[in-house]
């Protein structure tokens, strides 16, 4: 038996305005909210509708054969919440059919793991009390944002319970060997690793619409006989893509709906032939070899590695200043500001500041709000001094400096009753604001 | 006009509301404080007709009828030994530049459609800017032959053909005025044809007056000009509105403006920043601006570790400029080689201290600035601390370069100018 597993990844950000140095320590807003509006809408109507509305039918007409799986970062659930509940509707429609799997992944689409294990433990886990309240699903399968990996990450999740881990086929790391099995990472012992089949996902998410591709024009009956070569040969093939990737990657006049409304009927045509959910795919076979990924892997740009977030020194600055703010808002313990910096973690804040060219850069370029990476870097960093001083300010109000009595202040500055005044002034609004923390820590505790 | 006022025709590049840098501010302000004293006649490539200022006649190119000036034909040779190549030059880079390239019907190829018509300038700097230049000195030239003056005054390289020109034809005396040097944008080892044509628009003038003793110097150095020629104008200042903004945030905020050239030393000013933010971290260091190193400041800045403190603004217009201004605790200065650098004057009317490099021109004027040699980071990093930690030390500095103003003033550059006139017999 040979199984199609498809997850599709469903990701929005919170994209940041162009917010300039006269912003700082203001109380403008961090975020666009009309070009995410604009955004979201333009995606939903594109894609996501569209598209669920084809699966909902689908599933129905294949009478539970067609399975497929999906992730939903928490931002784009939240814009989903705010814009479109429609849209958040038909995912649920989706999920009372039984034949959806949802995946966790971390809530903002961050790259936490990298920076901070304690954040990502938080992220997860908010990001699983989110899938379960929507979709009454507890994700026992991870990925990471845009398929991050290494082996301590299948370790980690092992000890956080998680029968497996989607992550990419790297060439470099199969070395010969197929993708279409189920793996076992390096050093974890239960966990199971789903590897992305990345030619055959491609060539949906990519290649379709590619007149320059001598496949052209690819129909279900030509990838279906791609697929059914693998039989005997392999277990599983994963086709993993962004879900944008029908009705707005590829436009609906390039006959990607044609293409989905046929595809599982073909698939089907073979008798080894299913479809399964990445939880499906892991009971029903064994690892059959180990995929060891010592170094980061991820499945963004030719380079499938960290580089589209992490390769020049703005995007390095960028993520070690705002993990660095991680004990200080956790410390504050304001929900409003949590939110934020979990926000500002967004994977793509970092990818908008990319300065690789030729066709990865293309990529950058197509998503990225700002007119250039430098742009990227400069606004963000803006926003970041904002947090960093409102976030000083309110360590400030629940940890007052010492304060000294009032009658040595007048002995500093004898004769001068203005400078007096305000001196006194300051001295009581912070202890008056001291009380105030003080009560709050107690209501709060 | 005054009959009895002697007349000066004047040669500009850059003229408000159409300018680049601080030379159309500067050939503005100057030749209105002049329009007192003379009558004046300013000729530039491209004027905005419903731009009026004062008593200065302003002639644009691009505003007159070609065909109708009697003396003009187009030059299709290049003067002197200059030659030319279609290529895309702006010395005055700015982000907004596009790079426009000259149409072949700017200069060749439409024989009749120039000598009929305008003056077709869309950018004053790129594109082939030689061949602008040659075209204007045409056209002044045609210009000149129609009316009346006592003196040619030239402004910068880009008017020096214009200016040449004209003495040829009229045997006036020529006068130009240095407010920069190609040794000034591109460094003392540059050559090149803007440097030719300055050493021989130079030799030619019979006074030059540069806008510093550190201009003069380098007019001295790398042109080989002798300095009996010379009479230095400093630039004056017009006295903007300033005021005390309201700073949103706690730290200091040292600030540097200008274009992001070489010339104005901005990777020095990033090793500034790192340097005072190793001692005292509540200190916000901005950059407005824009130029070919902007790119360069933001890596260099994040490579630093330092991108949460210093910030850049791309270019801003001067309502925000005042507006940076108003919220500044120190103005840094870190020019390589700057002929004036009137911006400084700006942030003493705002009771801003400054803290400026010795090879700026304004240091001679604004002699309440802290200053410093541009490469020694850590005595400009020593000033910023004191000014940023001693406020009696501050409102020292502060009330000194105040009392300077008073000496910045177009008018008395005017009087000087004129006085200089007279000392050569140029005019009556």
């Amino acid at each position: 038996m040979t199984s199609i597993c498809f997850y599709f990844q469903v990701h929005q950000p919170f994209r940041i305005r162009n917010y300039s140095f006269f912003d700082i320590g203001t109380n403008n807003p961090y975020e666009d909210d009309i070009k995410n509006e604009e955004i979201l809408h333009k995606v939903s109507d594109k894609c996501y509708l569209k598209t669920n509305q084809k699966m909902l039918e689908l599933i129905k007409r294949h009478e539970g054969k067609f399975k497929i799986s999906y992730s939903i970062s928490g931002t784009a659930m939240e814009q989903f919440e705010k814009y479109r509940p429609d849209v958040l509707q038909s995912f649920i429609d989706l999920a009372n059919t039984g034949c959806v799997e949802f995946l966790a992944e971390t809530y903002s689409h961050s790259l936490s793991f990298v920076y901070s294990k304690k954040e990502f433990v938080r992220q997860v886990k908010k990001h699983g009390k989110m899938i379960k309240k929507y979709f009454n699903q507890e994700p026992k399968i991870f990925r990471n944002t845009e398929l991050i990996y290494n082996n301590e990450l299948a370790v980690f999740l092992e000890g956080m319970g998680y029968q497996g881990v989607v992550c990419e086929g790297v060439d470099r790391l199969l070395n010969g060997r197929s993708p279409n099995f189920v793996y076992k990472p390096q050093g974890a012992d239960k966990t199971k690793l789903l590897l992305k089949n990345h030619l055959l996902s491609d060539d949906i998410a990519f290649r379709f619409s590619d007149r320059g591709w001598k496949e052209f024009p690819l129909t279900a009956d030509k990838f279906s006989t791609w697929a059914h070569a693998v039989a005997g040969q392999g277990e599983t093939i994963n086709l993993f893509m962004d879900y944008e990737t029908f009705g707005e990657h590829q436009w609906e006049s390039t006959g990607i709906f044609n293409f989905l409304d046929h595809l599982p009927a073909q698939i089907l045509k073979h008798p080894d032939f299913d479809f399964k959910t990445p939880s499906e795919v892991i009971a029903s076979y064994p690892a059959r070899d180990t995929y060891d990924a010592h170094n980061f892997i991820s499945w963004a740009d030719t380079e499938r590695d960290l580089s589209a977030w992490l390769s020049n020194s703005m995007q390095h600055e960028a993520l070690k200043q705002i993990y660095s703010l991680e004990d200080t808002v956790k410390a504050c313990g304001n929900n409003e500001i949590l939110k934020i910096w979990e926000r500002l973690q967004t994977s793509d804040h970092f990818y908008y500041m990319c300065t690789k060219f030729w066709n990865d850069g293309d990529v950058h370029k197509y998503f990225s709000p700002f007119e250039s990476p430098y742009d990227a870097y400069m606004y963000y960093m803006n926003v970041f001094s904002d947090l960093e001083c409102k976030l000083r300010d309110m360590i400030e109000k629940i940890q007052p400096i010492t304060v000294q009595q009032p009658n040595q202040i007048n002995l500093e500055f004898p004769g001068d009753a203005q400078a007096l005044g305000i001196v006194i002034g300051n001295i009581e609004h912070a202890m008056v604001e001291e009380n105030n923390s003080k009560s709050s820590q107690l209501a709060v505790a | 006009m005054e009959e009895n006022l002697p007349k000066v025709l004047m040669l500009g590049w850059e003229f408000p509301p159409i300018i680049n840098g601080g030379l159309g501010v500067a050939c503005h302000d100057l030749s209105s404080a002049m329009s007192k004293f003379a009558d004046i006649t300013m000729v530039v490539p491209k004027s905005s007709l419903d731009f009026k200022t004062g008593k200065v006649k302003l002639v644009g190119a691009n505003n007159m009828d070609l065909g109708a000036l009697p003396n003009y034909s187009l030059t299709t040779k290049m003067p002197f030994n200059l030659h030319s190549i279609p290529v895309d030059l702006d010395p005055y880079y700015t982000s907004s530049s596009t790079g426009e390239n000259v149409s072949a019907d700017f200069f060749n190829g439409n024989k009749n459609g120039l000598k009929a018509g305008q003056f077709d300038i869309e950018n004053l700097y790129g594109g082939d800017v030689i061949k602008k230049v040659v075209q204007f000195s045409d056209i002044a030239a045609a210009y000149a032959s129609t009316v009346d003056f006592d003196v040619i005054h030239a402004h910068d390289w880009m008017t020096m053909i214009a200016g040449m020109k004209i003495k040829e034809q009229t045997g006036k005396p020529l006068v130009m005025h240095i407010h920069s040097l190609e040794v000034d944008r591109s460094g003392p080892q540059s050559k090149g044809w803007v440097y030719d044509l300055e050493k021989k628009g130079m030799e030619s003038a019979d006074m030059l007056m540069p806008v510093s003793n550190f201009t003069a110097e380098n007019i001295h150095q790398y042109y080989g000009i002798s300095k009996n020629k010379m009479s230095v104008i400093h630039n004056g200042s017009v006295t903007v509105p300033s005021y005390k903004g309201k700073k949103t945030f706690k730290e200091k905020t040292v600030l540097f403006v200008g274009r992001l050239t070489r010339q104005k030393g901005p990777e020095r000013f990033l090793d500034i920043a790192a340097r005072v933010l190793e001692k005292d971290p509540n200190v916000r260091f901005v950059m407005a601006g824009t130029g070919d190193y902007f790119k360069s400041m933001l890596e260099q800045s994040s490579y630093r570790h330092i991108g949460n403190r210093f910030h850049m603004t791309g270019f801003l217009n001067s309502e925000k400029l005042r507006q940076l201004f108003s919220i500044t605790d120190v103005y840094c200065m870190p020019s390589v080689s700057e002929p004036f650098g009137l911006s400084a004057v700006e942030a003493a009317q705002f009771g801003i201290p400054c803290v400026i490099s010795k090879q700026s021109g304004v240091s001679e004027v604004l002699k309440g600035a802290l200053t410093f040699d541009h490469w020694d980071v850590n005595k400009a990093a020593d000033h910023i601390l004191s000014l940023i930690n001693d406020s009696v030390f501050r409102e020292k500095i502060v009330a000194d370069a105040y009392q300077n103003l008073d000496n910045i003033t177009w008018d008395i550059s005017a009087q000087k100018i004129m006085r200089s006139y007279s000392s050569y017999n140029f005019i009556q």
